[in-house]
């Protein structure tokens, strides 16, 4: 949630001196005139992702007696560390992060290769009925839902012996495959065919014209579907917890859940740890902005 | 772009993966020699307390090694439908809970020392739920006994007596209201405390539910205006009443204020009676470590003789049927029951222990009820008795909210007889 709506605001301001430069604008005003309305509005979208972070912030340096005091956005005084502190030892934060980053990180290599694969192969051979039919096959699968099929496949994952981390990764990639699988046909079928006919031309074999010709091709859209399996596997709690049965190999967001109950209130244990569970993504966002940006509406154009 | 540049990658990729999958399987491997068994708690406020413990346990002795599982209810029945369920679980005893028991999943624990010791008493709050056979699926751990929170120091601050019968309820919360001081705090915006609090004391207190729910199940589909027992026709008094405190002496924004915000209220001394479970005090205590709160049943009739307490077993210790560790899961259950951890436990969540051997030496915040507990004078609320299908609290809700109480006992009735018809 918090990432859209500070991209459409990034997204407007940086885009506003394009027109400026590209002669659109009337001659005869040099004054760049302010879009008041238009500020008000970013503003206050500005105002929905700030606010919440401040009471993230805020809350997790209180102490347990002004957490739950009722006055969510007042300053902290004094400042507390121990929400971290106990945040850190209860969800064993070293060793969910771990198992977190492991999960994610599988899921999207797996989910980037799997779907290119998958689309490739569909898309080449889009006159054959099998590859049209899987194509669509691939696609149903958005249709359902996990919790949907979530009984049967607890009770096979655990008969395979696939109820640990690697379970969630071959499931998440599953549910993320379809999805993937639509953004990467439709950029592969803007891609020329003269230029692999080029490649074979050259000798190359299918393997070797996937690797080094259509995959580094693929770049923008992999890091489409990147963001988009990393979003999905690191904030996801349904199925890590029901598919993982050793609590020791669980998941941050998982683990996160013993804060909140129906009969007691932990704010700053629990905003101290959403916030050191936030930290990667945040942190990984603002290094790569750019590409998060030019990713997202690559889908949208070549769809 | 040469053959040798993306070859890196690839070997990388590879070598990734395999490294997860060595830290997986390595993951997997236990301690040698010692037996593990899974330990399910899910009680949250109490894992530090169950965690000490447990490092007790696994330093006193070297066959068994525990470990505590504190991931929750969903998990446990997602394990229960892989087939590895936990080794031993402490978990709260409900409907839930009552499903595994009525299919068997939960192993038979009547040979265990601990078994003997619990309240006899007690079992009819256990099989209230449901049972299997020839079974104690199921031994009482922690019992919550739960009644109006009085502040003390307004009620002496006003002059007033714990009331023991409905008119001096009413003149008290009268006297209240003359002072400006509002009798009792609501929070109706969280469902779940209208059910527990005001239905349940309000039910409870008027009603046998242990015979109106036999009479129900009995009745089954034929539940309705006719039959022998029905929402409809012995909830309606007790209902009455509630509606009368609940219309006239509780806080004005009482639609709109959730458990958080009463349990706040209430520790500023805003209210002089809080209608909650003694959970609600570690809560208060948060933000008034020091306040004289106290408890007394609610007092539904003129006679003192019918005052009775809520109880729901907090938690009950069970160990499943395909656990391949039942012995020592069984050494760890006998830990568990042994008096000084039993009470301890107890002491420190405000519980009450349901062992016959128990010393009563509680906390002055519950011991007003200990009196009822103790002679047998405790019900269980008729809201945790409705399966979970039923959208009872919702309805309860609709009730102080303005629902019409007949409308919404009929259909209750109906709801009731389409399940059994169901089953």
């Amino acid at each position: 949630m918090t990432t859209p709506s500070t991209l459409t605001a990034e997204e407007l301001h940086r885009t506003e001196p394009v027109p400026a430069g590209s002669g659109r604008r009337r001659p005869g005003i040099k004054v760049e005139r302010v879009n008041w309305p238009g500020t008000i509005i970013l503003v206050l979208c500005a105002v929905t992702v700030l606010l919440p972070l401040y009471v993230t912030v805020s809350m997790a340096l209180k102490t347990q007696g002004q957490a739950v005091d009722g006055n969510a956005f007042s300053f902290p005084a004094p400042f507390s560390i121990d929400g971290f502190v106990q945040a850190w030892t209860l969800t064993n934060f070293p060793v969910g992060a771990a198992m977190s980053l492991l999960v994610t990180a599988g899921t999207v290599v797996a989910t980037i290769v799997l779907a290119a694969f998958a689309s490739y192969a569909i898309v080449r051979n889009w006159e054959r009925r099998l590859f049209r039919y899987s194509f669509y096959y691939l696609l149903a699968a958005m249709f359902i839902p996990f919790p949907v099929v979530a009984l049967p496949q607890i009770q096979m994952t655990g008969r395979l012996g696939l109820d640990n981390p690697l379970g969630v990764i071959l499931l998440a990639t599953m549910f993320q495959l379809s999805f993937s699988v639509l953004l990467f046909t439709a950029f592969l079928r803007s891609i020329p065919m003269e230029l692999e006919e080029s490649a074979r031309i050259d000798g190359a074999t299918t393997w070797q014209t996937f690797w080094q010709l259509i995959f580094p091709l693929l770049a923008p859209m992999s890091a489409t579907v990147g963001i988009f399996a990393f979003l999905y596997a690191w904030n996801d709690f349904m199925m890590p917890s029901l598919i993982i049965s050793d609590p020791a190999l669980q998941t941050l967001p998982v683990r996160q859940n013993l804060f909140q109950t129906q009969f007691s209130n932990n704010y700053h244990v629990s905003f101290a740890s959403y916030l050191m569970a936030m930290a990667p993504a945040i942190v990984a966002y603002l290094f790569t902005q750019r590409w998060v940006m030019a990713g997202v509406t690559q889908g949208a154009v070549k769809g | 772009m040469s053959l040798k540049l993306t070859r890196t990658p690839r070997t990388a990729v590879l070598g990734l993966c395999l490294a997860l999958l060595a830290g997986l399987l390595s993951g997997c491997t236990g301690d040698s020699g010692k037996e593990t068994i899974r330990f399910t708690f899910s009680k949250r406020e109490a894992i530090g307390f169950m965690t000490k413990l447990v490092a007790d346990y696994n330093a006193s002795q070297d066959s068994t090694e525990v470990i505590l599982d504190t991931s929750g209810v969903d998990v446990v029945s997602a394990s229960f439908v892989r087939g590895n369920p936990p080794d031993i679980a402490l978990a709260n005893y409900n409907m839930e809970t009552a499903r595994f028991v009525q299919r068997g999943a939960l192993s038979d624990l009547s040979g265990t020392q601990a078994a003997t010791r619990v309240r006899k008493d007690l079992q009819p709050l256990m099989d209230q739920y449901g049972s299997y056979p020839d079974r104690t699926s199921a031994l009482p751990y922690s019992v919550m006994a739960s009644s109006v929170i009085y502040n003390k120091e307004i009620f002496a601050a006003h002059g007033i007596e714990v009331p023991e019968t409905w008119s001096e309820l009413l003149a008290a919360c009268d006297a209240l209201k003359a002072a400006g001081v509002t009798p009792f705090y609501a929070t109706w915006k969280d469902d779940w405390t209208v059910a527990q609090g005001w239905f349940d004391y309000s039910v409870g207190g008027q009603l046998d539910t242990l015979d109106f729910f036999d009479k129900l199940a009995e009745a089954g589909t034929d539940v309705g205006p006719d039959s022998p027992a029905s929402f409809q026709k012995d909830f309606e008094q007790p209902v009455e009443k509630m509606l009368k405190l609940a219309g006239t002496y509780v806080n004005k924004d009482a639609a709109s204020r959730g458990y958080g915000d009463g349990n706040l209220a209430f520790s500023q001394g805003k209210a002089a009676m809080y209608l909650q479970g003694p959970w609600a005090f570690s809560e208060i205590a948060k933000t008034a470590p020091d306040l004289q709160l106290g408890t007394f049943p609610l007092p539904m009739t003129e006679n003192p003789e019918d005052l009775r307490v809520r109880v729901n077993v907090d938690l009950a210790a069970w160990i499943p049927e395909e656990s391949k560790h039942k012995e020592a899961a069984r050494a760890f259950l006998e830990y568990l029951y042994q008096p000084e951890i039993i009470e301890a436990y107890n002491k420190s969540q405000l519980g009450f222990t349901p062992t016959t051997d128990a010393d009563a030496a509680p906390d002055p915040r519950i011991e007003g009820m200990v009196e009822y507990y103790d002679k047998g004078s405790v019900y269980q609320g008729p809201s945790v008795l409705v399966p979970r299908t039923i959208p009872i609290m919702n309805y309860t809700q609709a009730l102080v909210l303005g629902a019409d109480p007949a409308a919404t006992f009929r259909t209750l009735d109906a709801d009731w007889a389409r399940l059994a018809f169901r089953q």
